[in-house]
């Protein structure tokens, strides 16, 4: 019935596309290192770690931390930008 | 009506009042003792597939909404009003008259239930003063290790950087969770005491930061419906909650929107 072109709903120039699509990606990132954190603090809260593999794990997430943050400051995204509303169960960050 | 047109409804009540425009000239259609308010719109942009486009476009949205308010609202102040869905549209006014005839017995019953009551919104938030590990982590401390020891994990080393890393985390998402049971706690005892006030009440879900353009946490979406003559001391016992990091903010009274929204079909 409608004889009208679909407008155009989204500013699409590059630089945002570009943009959103990292904020998407670090945030899938961010989530599912945010996971095996918490994961980590789990089992090391149950005591079936090691001292070694505490500490092996740990600074493997300290990196990736400190990688995410470089990440971050390199395409100018604050630390909220990546949170995700988890409905239920709060907010990852 | 033909093929090109179809019938906006805004709302039902019992009798007719003036009405500013909506989202075109609003007349209405009468049926079973009923009213319903309607607008005449082009189905070129109300019709099934525009409208699955426009609704993603939140200019057209808040444009859309704001003049379906405007009318509820004045239908509201006048005489006791079922709001129906936004962008409720038939095919023409004698569906619209079907409607009223079908759902006479509902439409009754749902506006005796607000004849002589208002809608209230309240809406809870908490400050994330009360949230240290978000901001916390990441900053200073968590990321001192410089880069060379941290190398060789679990080495022997007195200085235990990754358990010194996971102990903070544990420390920061222990008291966030804390924080967070204690404040849905509170909310749900916020809820039960408005709720003690008011004639029927419900839980909408928290927005979204970025729809509310807060940044605090919103721990609580309540609407009540209140009899007119307990107002006051409905405003009085919500502004009584806040404090102590929570705020609290109560909006209306509104048209009973969340008491009365039925499913149009």
């Amino acid at each position: 019935m409608s004889t009208e072109a679909p407008r155009l709903r989204i500013a699409a120039d590059s630089e945002t596309v570009e943009r959103d699509l990292t904020r998407l990606v670090l945030t899938l990132v961010e989530l599912i290192r945010q996971l095996v954190e918490r994961q980590c603090v789990r089992r090391m809260e149950q005591g079936d770690l090691s001292d070694e593999q505490i500490e092996a794990l740990g600074v493997s997430l300290m990196r990736l931390d400190e990688a995410m943050s470089d990440l971050r400051d390199r395409f100018g995204l604050a630390p909220e930008d990546l949170n995700l509303d988890l409905g239920p169960l709060g907010t990852l960050l | 009506m033909t093929g090109d047109a179809g019938t906006y409804v805004y709302a039902v009540a019992r009798s007719a009042v003036e009405c500013p425009d909506g989202v075109g000239s609003v007349r209405t259609v009468a049926g079973a003792g009923l009213v319903a308010y309607v607008s005449t719109v082009p189905l070129a942009e109300f019709g099934e597939e525009p409208l699955r486009r426009s609704l993603e476009d939140l200019d057209w949205l808040s444009v859309t909404a704001r003049a379906h308010h405007r009318v509820v609202e004045t239908v509201a102040a006048a005489t006791p009003t079922a709001p129906v869905r936004l962008v409720t549209v038939y095919a023409d006014d004698q569906q619209v008259r079907d409607l009223l005839e079908r759902r006479r017995d509902d439409f009754l019953d749902v506006l005796s239930h607000v004849t002589g009551r208002r809608e209230w919104g309240v809406k809870v938030y908490a400050g994330h003063s009360s949230e240290p590990s978000a901001t916390a982590r990441g900053g200073g401390d968590a990321r001192k290790p410089e880069g060379g020891d941290a190398h060789k994990p679990g080495n022997g080393d007195a200085r235990k950087p990754g358990t010194a890393y996971l102990e903070r985390r544990r420390a920061g998402l222990r008291g966030r969770e804390q924080v967070r049971r204690q404040l849905l706690a509170r909310a749900d005892h916020m809820h039960a005491a408005l709720s003690a006030l008011s004639v029927a009440s419900c839980r909408h879900r928290a927005q979204d930061p970025h729809l509310s353009g807060r940044t605090e946490m919103m721990v609580l979406n309540g609407a009540y419906l209140v009899d007119e003559g307990r107002d006051e001391e409905f405003a009085a016992a919500a502004g009584g909650l806040g404090g102590d990091g929570v705020e609290v903010r109560l909006t209306g009274p509104w048209a009973p929107y969340s008491f009365t929204v039925m499913e149009a079909r």
